[in-house]
């Protein structure tokens, strides 16, 4: 549940998710559920001329299972939070 | 348990599928489920090539797509749908997802 | 550090000890990334800071048939990494 409240606490910021297919799309994080599936809003994709495949979405559902990466606005990640949060994980 | 983050506001909206597989798949969303499958009706394919345009392949009535081999699921807006000049976009297919 | 949280018992609890440590970790598609560690869970998702990620591709020459080894780095400030990916995490780099 650490990362399902995690990115929820995210919601509004802009992020951006890299997929298993290689694709990337910046948007503004709407929401997440508890299998880490993500809704954004406002999207583009990175590279367009190279993947003009999505060019009509501008609201998406990306399923958690094909993410690989989320790139974090630094702004907003507060380490000490995680660090605590993780600990507390742990211990179970 | 727990919200799933909603596909509720798409239903009867025209969206746009990236499967696993690399393909693009538009059609209207008639309903879905939590693992994600969808039900979609009056769906045609967009095919890409680098070679030639897009090519749309009428697939017809009603599908349902597992969850399992979806990627993204994006709400299509028209305005800007209507606006592409697909038959001038080159770009090759998706790549497949690899796990 | 208490003594509970130093003992270790199972893989986690190794990884436990390399909170706020910079570490490596190995991911499917020859991805690498070094970057220290800020939370985890059990299915090894992960948040890193100050991640270097290195991608290595392979090219054959089209006339000698060589491997062509490429490797290609890039910064990113702070990124989730999705459990599935890992293939292996190590403790803190001694350098």
């Amino acid at each position: 549940m650490l990362f399902y409240s995690y990115f929820k606490t995210l919601v509004g910021k802009q992020v951006t998710v890299e997929l298993k297919n290689d694709l990337a799309i910046t948007g503004t994080l709407h929401s997440v559920d508890q299998y880490l599936n993500i809704k954004l809003n406002n999207v583009h994709v990175v590279n367009e001329q190279k993947y003009p495949h999505m060019m009509s979405v501008r609201n998406c559902f990306i399923r958690g299972s094909v993410v690989r990466y989320v790139q974090l606005p630094p702004g907003s990640v507060d380490v000490e939070l995680l660090h605590d949060a993780t600990r507390r994980e742990a211990r179970g | 348990m727990g919200t799933n983050v909603g596909l509720a506001p798409m239903v009867d909206s025209t969206i746009s599928v990236i499967t696993n597989d690399g393909r693009v798949i538009v059609g209207i969303l008639r309903g879905y489920d939590q693992a994600t499958n969808l039900i979609l009706d009056e769906c045609h394919e967009r095919v890409y090539s680098s070679k030639t345009g897009v090519e749309q392949v009428v697939l017809g009535g009603l599908h349902i797509v597992r969850g399992d081999n979806i990627a993204v699921v994006g709400e299509v807006d028209d305005e800007i749908d209507q606006g592409l000049n697909l038959s001038a976009t080159r770009a090759a297919p998706l790549s497949p997802v690899q796990h | 550090m208490t003594e509970e949280d130093a003992t270790v018992k199972e893989p986690l609890d190794l990884i436990k000890l390399s909170l706020d440590e910079r570490i490596y970790v190995k991911l499917r598609g020859d991805r690498e990334l070094r970057g220290r560690l800020h939370a985890y869970d059990q299915h090894l998702n992960m948040i890193l800071g100050e991640v270097e990620e290195t991608i290595t591709t392979i090219e054959i020459d089209d006339e000698t048939y060589e491997e062509i080894i490429k490797t290609n780095k890039r910064a990113v400030p702070f990124l989730f990494v999705r459990g599935d990916g890992v293939i292996l995490v190590s403790p803190p780099l001694r350098q």
